[in-house]
């Protein structure tokens, strides 16, 4: 299994490296001078002091070649250094464990409310197949899947502030135990809560169709426990393995949920990157939201072989 | 073996047309994905003769009417510069139909093309291409569009300036194709992955099907086989994502324009309005609600219709 | 090959009936509304009877069985008829009722193991499920009677078995367990739906076997579904023969293949191949296929293709009349009937 986790890592490795030259090599030759951008955007009339500015340049060695530049970069993100903001000049490592843990709690609420809510909803429609409540959730499902982020949020925020006058507007982060997470969470959650009701609801009316649910039923399970034990086990392996797609459903909703919602992780930090063409912490992101993905589809292919005792042998056998 | 003599009775058999009629039969009973099919047309619709039957130029500001509520002579009220919120949504439809179309058009171009390839060739090629699906795939891809529509975006503005400047060819002035250009081409970089994905596993699936290997013990030709046998049995699940692609795209459209990356302003695109809208939605909510709703219902419409061919095409999962 | 009969008393034809199905009609719902598939069905089996149900595939053997005991999607109904199993109608029960029949008063085994067992659940727990819902077993007893029946159909080793997943055994053997579920909780009446069609010849044969041998020891009644006549000819007391949703032909096993009475019956032990026969001889086949459900012909179901049709076959449905062994063969033909009157 190490074994296994291992190669997959290796395997991660040159895509990302690919991902991150991608966006290195669209830093050197597309925003223009970082020099420039930061000067520009600074009070004062330095940027027009050339010969300050090929002194910075030549401190922040930003007059090697590309390829060099880029393989320093990589030198030092092996050694933990991210390098500096361009416009705030702070660390960018700093910058990403203050914003980091505010997403990542949130994406594990997200997936944890998706796991309660989707799976029974996706079960209930498929147990109901083509009656009020089966068009019902899948209908709201898709409804919910169409909806994006930035609309349903502010929406959801004047509802509530119509509903209850007093209370106060859901802005700001105050950890996951704070009532202020609850919009955010929520529409956070839209997304993945629709793409796994859908997911369940397929995979549940497909192992209905199978024989050993009439096999349960023929053996006089309570209906119930033909449910839980017999439909809701296989129905599992397939759902679990979205859990990849559910992540980068959750990583790209969190940049317009968090700048609506004014939380302070990783989504709002990628805007400001993005508006101030900050490319030390667009890489950061990219690399963090990357290695994201790449764990819960290992996290996945672990699980994998405890949820369905067939994909064992053929693990092993591998 | 005795070759048996082929006998020329007519034996009853269903046309082949009866998959496509059937799959049109189901899609008719399903009631969500008629409603979708019917908001689909309107849209459509909307995209061609629109902006010829709207009662204002989506261009034309009265400075004097601003911020209007909706009312009989402005359906959706006016904005900040008093232009008819209206004609822009209607004329957004047309930016939000061509950029979904081109879009889906060039993802499927790419991933139908890439898939196929992988599926028939096998070895390394396939490997390559799985590995540029999986790498594309397992990136918070939004996230790298930006990047590369952001960062490419003030460069080729500046060139476009600079020639304009040199040659004061009008051509140059026209950035709205630069926009446009960028947010089809980024677009579809991310969007492939899905088509090539799905075109290779029916392809591989089709191929070892039992049907098949009868269609090549029969003798007909590899053409044949493929275009009687293999396009037609791939073709159910690629219209199926193509229809919930289009909507995917149109979304995808506007939070380009949200992030400040989409179609500029003027051109009137949903998401130009939308992010727009959100700056002042405490006051003036009709600016934000217009455009997000015919949004949403658009995307809504298009998963409706993409859920209801599913269940159409694929009669085996439809039960 | 008749032979087996005699180990046992052959339950006569007039001891008590377990099941008795009378006027039966199952509708199919299809885009075009309603259909029948099933149209008045009649059969019936005595307490430790073992009744074969014969025809081709598509023609209502499984689906009567099935159905009854509302194992089918719910596009598919019982409309009509009753179906009383101990003196009860099924039919009339609830479904909270009708579950404490399946698998505790009835067992069932069916066609292919491979899907029939749940793949991501040990056999022992599959197989202590009908203990605890209808014995009210612990689970620490139910595992305990599981391994006693794994002993029982015959699976060596079977207590190391009980947490082995149904991919890790071979198809035989699966085929065992699936016995040992439908005789867990000692039914009073096994339903077998082709349970040797996916299976290798020779395994064949020693399923039917085993549940020969299971029957005489535990004295249930059996309704084994087939389409392979010559198959269960050792195993079963009587026969039916069903065309199009409805019995032609009943008769005790040896009558039916010393004497096969209804057209399509003798076409059925016409397609058996025989060593006797000549390496060149053609098998013979019936012409034309089964009616479709919801166009079913006015007159017999069978007289389009019927090499003896009349007049009157495509007139009126023939009734299921006496002809023999004291009224316990009985066809549903014309010609066969009118043949018995001039004899």
């Amino acid at each position: 299994m190490l074994r296994y986790i291992t190669t997959r890592f290796v395997v991660w490795i040159p895509s990302v490296l690919l991902v991150m030259l991608g966006v290195y090599a669209l830093a050197y030759y597309g925003a223009g001078d970082p020099i420039k951008l930061i000067f520009l955007r600074a009070p004062g009339d330095v940027a027009y002091n050339p010969e300050r500015i090929e002194a910075i340049r030549e401190s922040a060695g930003l007059n090697r070649p590309f390829l060099v530049q880029f393989c320093s970069y990589i030198w030092n993100l092996l050694h933990g250094n991210f390098g500096n903001s361009l416009s705030s000049g702070r660390s960018v490592w700093a910058m990403i464990s203050a914003a980091a843990p505010v997403s990542f709690k949130l994406a594990l609420c997200s997936v944890i409310l998706t796991a309660v809510v989707a799976i029974p909803l996706g079960l209930i429609a498929a147990l109901n197949q083509n009656t009020r409540t089966d068009y019902a959730i899948l209908g709201s499902a898709l409804f919910l899947w169409a909806i994006p982020a930035y609309v349903a949020g502010p929406m959801l925020m004047v509802l509530l502030i119509m509903v209850l006058p007093g209370s106060a507007v859901p802005y700001g982060w105050g950890g996951v135990f704070d009532v202020r997470i609850l919009l955010p969470l929520l529409v956070l959650s839209f997304q993945p809560i629709a793409l796994i009701v859908r997911q369940t609801r397929a995979a549940v009316i497909e192992v209905l169709s199978e024989d050993f649910v009439r096999t349960a039923r023929a053996k006089g399970v309570p209906e119930t426990m033909v449910a839980l034990r017999h439909i809701l086990r296989p129905v599992l392996t397939p759902v679990v393995t979205q859990l990849g797609l559910i992540m980068i459903t959750i990583v790209n909703g969190a940049i317009f949920v968090e700048l609506v919602f004014g939380l302070p992780g990783l989504g709002r930090l990628t805007v400001q990157a993005l508006t101030n063409t900050d490319y030390p912490v667009i890489l950061a992101i990219t690399l963090i939201g990357s290695f994201l993905v790449m764990i819960s589809n290992l996290l996945v292919d672990v699980l994998y072989p405890l949820l369905d005792p067939r994909a064992n042998d053929t693990r092993r056998s591998r | 073996m005795s070759v048996v003599p082929m006998t020329t009775t007519p034996i009853e058999i269903e046309p082949p047309v009866s998959l496509w009629r059937d799959a049109w039969h189901r899609l008719r009973r399903n009631k969500l994905a008629v409603f979708g099919l019917i908001i689909v047309i309107v849209l459509a619709f909307t995209a061609l003769f629109g902006p010829y039957l709207t009662p204002y130029d989506f261009l034309s500001q009265d400075l004097n009417g601003r911020n209007l509520a909706p009312s009989l002579s402005h359906l959706f009220g006016t904005d900040d510069l008093g232009r008819d919120v209206f004609s822009r949504v209607v004329y957004g439809t047309r930016t939000a139909f061509l950029v979904a179309i081109v879009v889906t058009f060039i993802a499927v171009l790419i991933g139908v093309t890439l898939g196929a390839l992988a599926g028939f060739f096998g070895g390394f090629l396939d490997k390559a291409v799985m590995w540029l699906t999986d790498m594309t795939m397992s990136i918070p891809n939004l996230l790298l569009v930006v990047v590369i529509n952001a960062s490419l975006k003030s460069p080729i503005s500046s060139w476009m300036e600079a020639r304009y400047l040199a040659t004061l060819n009008p051509f140059y002035r026209e950035t709205i194709w630069v926009d446009f250009l960028l947010v089809f081409g980024s677009m579809a970089l991310i969007s492939w992955p899905p088509y090539a994905r799905l075109v290779r596993a029916q392809v591989l699936s089709i191929r070892s099907r039992p049907y098949i290997t009868a269609a090549q013990a029969l003798g007909l030709t590899n053409r044949i086989i493929l275009m009687r046998y293999v396009v037609p049995n791939a073709l159910g699940p690629l219209i199926v994502a193509v229809s919930a692609g289009l909507g995917t795209a149109m979304v995808l459209e506007s939070a380009f324009s949200f992030l400040g990356v989409g179609v500029n302003p003027p051109t009137p695109s949903w998401g130009n309005m939308i992010s727009d809208g959100l700056r002042v939605w405490q006051h003036y909510p009709h600016l934000l609600a217009a455009p997000a709703a015919v949004l949403g219902l658009a995307s809504v419409a298009f998963s409706f219709l993409g859920d209801g061919l599913n269940d159409a095409l694929n009669p085996r999962g439809a039960k | 090959m008749m032979m087996a009969n005699d180990i046992r008393p052959v339950p006569s034809a007039a001891s008590e009936r377990l099941l008795d199905v009378k006027g039966l009609t199952i509708e199919i719902e299809t885009r075009n509304g309603p259909a029948t598939i099933v149209d008045g069905i009649d059969l019936h089996v005595g307490k430790g009877e073992t009744l074969g149900i014969v025809g081709e595939s598509g023609c209502g053997k499984s689906l009567t069985m099935l159905s009854m005991m509302r194992l089918l999607p719910n596009k598919i109904r019982v409309t009509k008829g009753e179906a009383n199993f101990a003196g009860r109608d099924l039919q009339k029960m609830s479904n909270s009722e009708l579950r404490k029949v399946r698998g505790g008063d009835v067992g069932f085994i069916f066609q292919d193991p491979m899907t029939s067992l749940n793949p991501v659940m040990r056999i022992g727990q599959q197989l202590a499920e009908p203990l605890i819902y209808h014995r009210g077993m612990s689970k620490a007893e139910a595992r305990k009677r599981a391994g006693e029946l794994l002993k029982l159909v015959g699976i060596p080793g079977a207590e190391d078995r009980l947490d082995a997943y149904p991919h890790e055994l071979s198809g035989g053997m699966r085929q065992r367990v699936m016995i040992a579920i439908g005789l867990a909780c000692n039914p009073q009446l096994l339903i077998a739906d082709e349970p040797t069609t996916a299976l290798d010849v020779t395994i064949q044969a020693q399923i039917v076997d085993l549940v020969k041998d299971l029957r005489d020891k535990l004295g249930m009644s059996v309704v084994w579904i087939t389409h392979d006549l010559a198959l269960i000819a050792g195993l079963v007391d009587r026969i039916n023969v069903l065309y199009a949703g409805t019995v032609v032909e009943d008769a005790p096993v040896d009558a039916l293949f010393s004497n096969p009475s209804h057209p399509y019956t003798q076409g059925l032990l016409a397609s058996i191949p025989k060593l006797s026969d000549e390496r060149s001889a053609r098998l013979s086949s019936i012409g034309g296929t089964p009616p479709e459900p919801g166009r079913r012909p006015k007159g017999c179901p069978f007289a389009p293709r019927c090499p003896l049709a009349e007049a009157v076959c495509h007139e009126r449905v023939p009734s299921l009349e006496g002809i023999g062994q004291n009224g316990a063969h009985r066809v549903a033909c014309f010609v066969a009937q009118r043949k018995l009157e001039a004899a």
